[in-house]
């Protein structure tokens, strides 16, 4: 059973159109789906339908959807989230979510978050082809995100959450933060991996049903550099960066969209295994794991969130 | 326009028309309890204790509730001012002076 990555992400936001402006003409992503009140896009290296899709009203995450390699493993997770109790478990059918598979929907009430396990979504292709491609597409707009990386949600009971992610869909934890190295330690926050990413997603302590940031994958720290160039001539809000995070060594930009959602441009982060030694960071050191230059923790980080 | 002044503190700007009220404080010099500077997060929340704003931007419900709305509860970030205005910290925010050279251009 193997979950391939975070394939989608379902966020509120309060304008739809200034959301477009933001997501289509300063992240670059492509606009392939406009239905329902709803905007659906999809990044140059990604292949299928969508990776983003927004919805007018409020703000915040939905849901998140995570792509497994067979559609036999959906089988699997429902069984195993059924098994594991503390969460709700029901199938979704094949169109629920516009151009995607059937699969299963889980709702984590520890967290009060939802995801959704598909198997596959309609296709569409990489901007630059399968033959003999470029490096990239010709002409990208804004930043040119190439794809949805993860996602950091907030909720009160993470251990829980994490426990779900381990034992249900088989990932394991590549960093983790927590009060002390000792015994009764309380954990502050899970990164976790299904494959070889630095993490798919991150689970923080705080209150229930909140999004800290979604995140998409930035070729390198010019690319960083460039985007924050960017936000910046498109008065995008940045909170924190261009810098680097000890947790992940990922090289970042905190920055808002038009709602308020914070999203995050990644680069870098080690590739990880499996078989990794698990990273622990405690309390004491955790600025320098957040923000390895500033060393402080900024208070807009662990306070806003929507 | 009007002007903006903040209780307890020496904030006392002169608006100029569409502006928010972080945006004149940060014209002004002044640093302001914010995050998402979008009507998002909810941060920013300070209290309206004399005259209106509105808002040219669509505030969640769920961020600005309307019963905080009618209590006088305003975000910062996307509130603008409809003529001079008065505005409290409330306990978990924060005005202060950081640029005291752009506080007197603003006066
Ligand atoms: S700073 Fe986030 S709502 Fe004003
Ligand atoms: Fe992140």
């Amino acid at each position: 059973m193997t979950i391939l990555r975070m394939g989608y992400v379902h966020a509120r936001v309060t304008d739809l159109a200034r959301a477009k402006d933001h997501y289509a003409n300063t992240l670059g992503l492509y606009p392939t789906l406009e239905d329902d009140g709803k905007l659906y896009f999809k990044g140059w290296d990604e292949w299928d339908h969508h990776s983003v899709v927004l919805e007018e009203g409020g703000v915040g995450a939905i849901k998140f959807g995570f792509k497994v390699d067979q559609a036999s493993d959906l089988d699997g997770i429902e069984a195993r989230a059924t098994a594991f109790g503390d969460c709700t478990v029901t199938r979704m059918s094949a169109g629920e979510n516009r151009e995607v598979s059937d699969g299963v929907r889980v709702h984590l009430p520890c967290i009060d978050h939802t995801f959704e396990f598909y198997h596959s979504m309609t296709a569409v292709g990489l901007e630059v082809g399968t033959h003999n491609p470029d490096a990239f597409p010709r002409h990208l707009v804004g930043i040119g995100a190439p794809m949805l990386d993860h996602a950091l949600v907030i909720g009160e009971d993470i251990d829980t959450a994490a426990r779900f992610f381990m034992e249900v869909t088989n990932f394991y934890t590549t960093e983790r933060a927590q009060t002390t190295l000792g015994d009764d330690a309380q954990t502050i926050a899970f990164w976790l991996s299904s494959m070889q990413k630095v993490h798919d997603i991150a689970l923080l302590r705080g209150p229930n049903g909140k999004l800290h940031h979604f995140a998409f994958q930035m070729r390198d720290w010019n690319d960083i550099l460039h985007a924050a160039d960017i936000f910046t001539m498109d008065d995008v809000p940045i909170d924190v960066g261009p810098t680097r995070h000890g947790i992940t060594r990922g090289e970042t930009i905190y920055f808002f969209d038009p709602s308020g959602n914070r999203n995050e441009t990644f680069a870098g982060g080690y590739t990880s295994y499996r078989d990794r030694p698990t990273i622990v960071w405690t309390a004491d050191q955790l600025a320098k794991g957040i923000f390895y230059h500033a060393r402080e923790i900024k208070e807009s980080f662990t306070t806003v969130f929507t | 326009m009007g002007r903006l002044t903040v209780v307890g503190t020496d904030v006392d700007i002169a608006m100029k028309p569409g502006e928010t009220i972080l945006g004149a404080l940060h014209r002004a010099g002044y640093a302001a309890t914010s995050g998402c500077k979008r009507g998002g997060c909810g941060i920013c929340k300070f209290d309206v204790v004399d005259g209106a704003i509105s808002y040219r931007e669509i505030v969640a419900d769920t961020v600005l509730s309307p019963e905080l709305r009618a209590s006088g509860t305003c975000l910062i970030c996307r509130a603008v001012p409809e003529d001079d205005v008065t505005i409290a910290t409330r306990p978990e925010s924060t005005v202060r002076c950081v640029a005291p050279f752009l506080t007197a251009l603003a006066r």
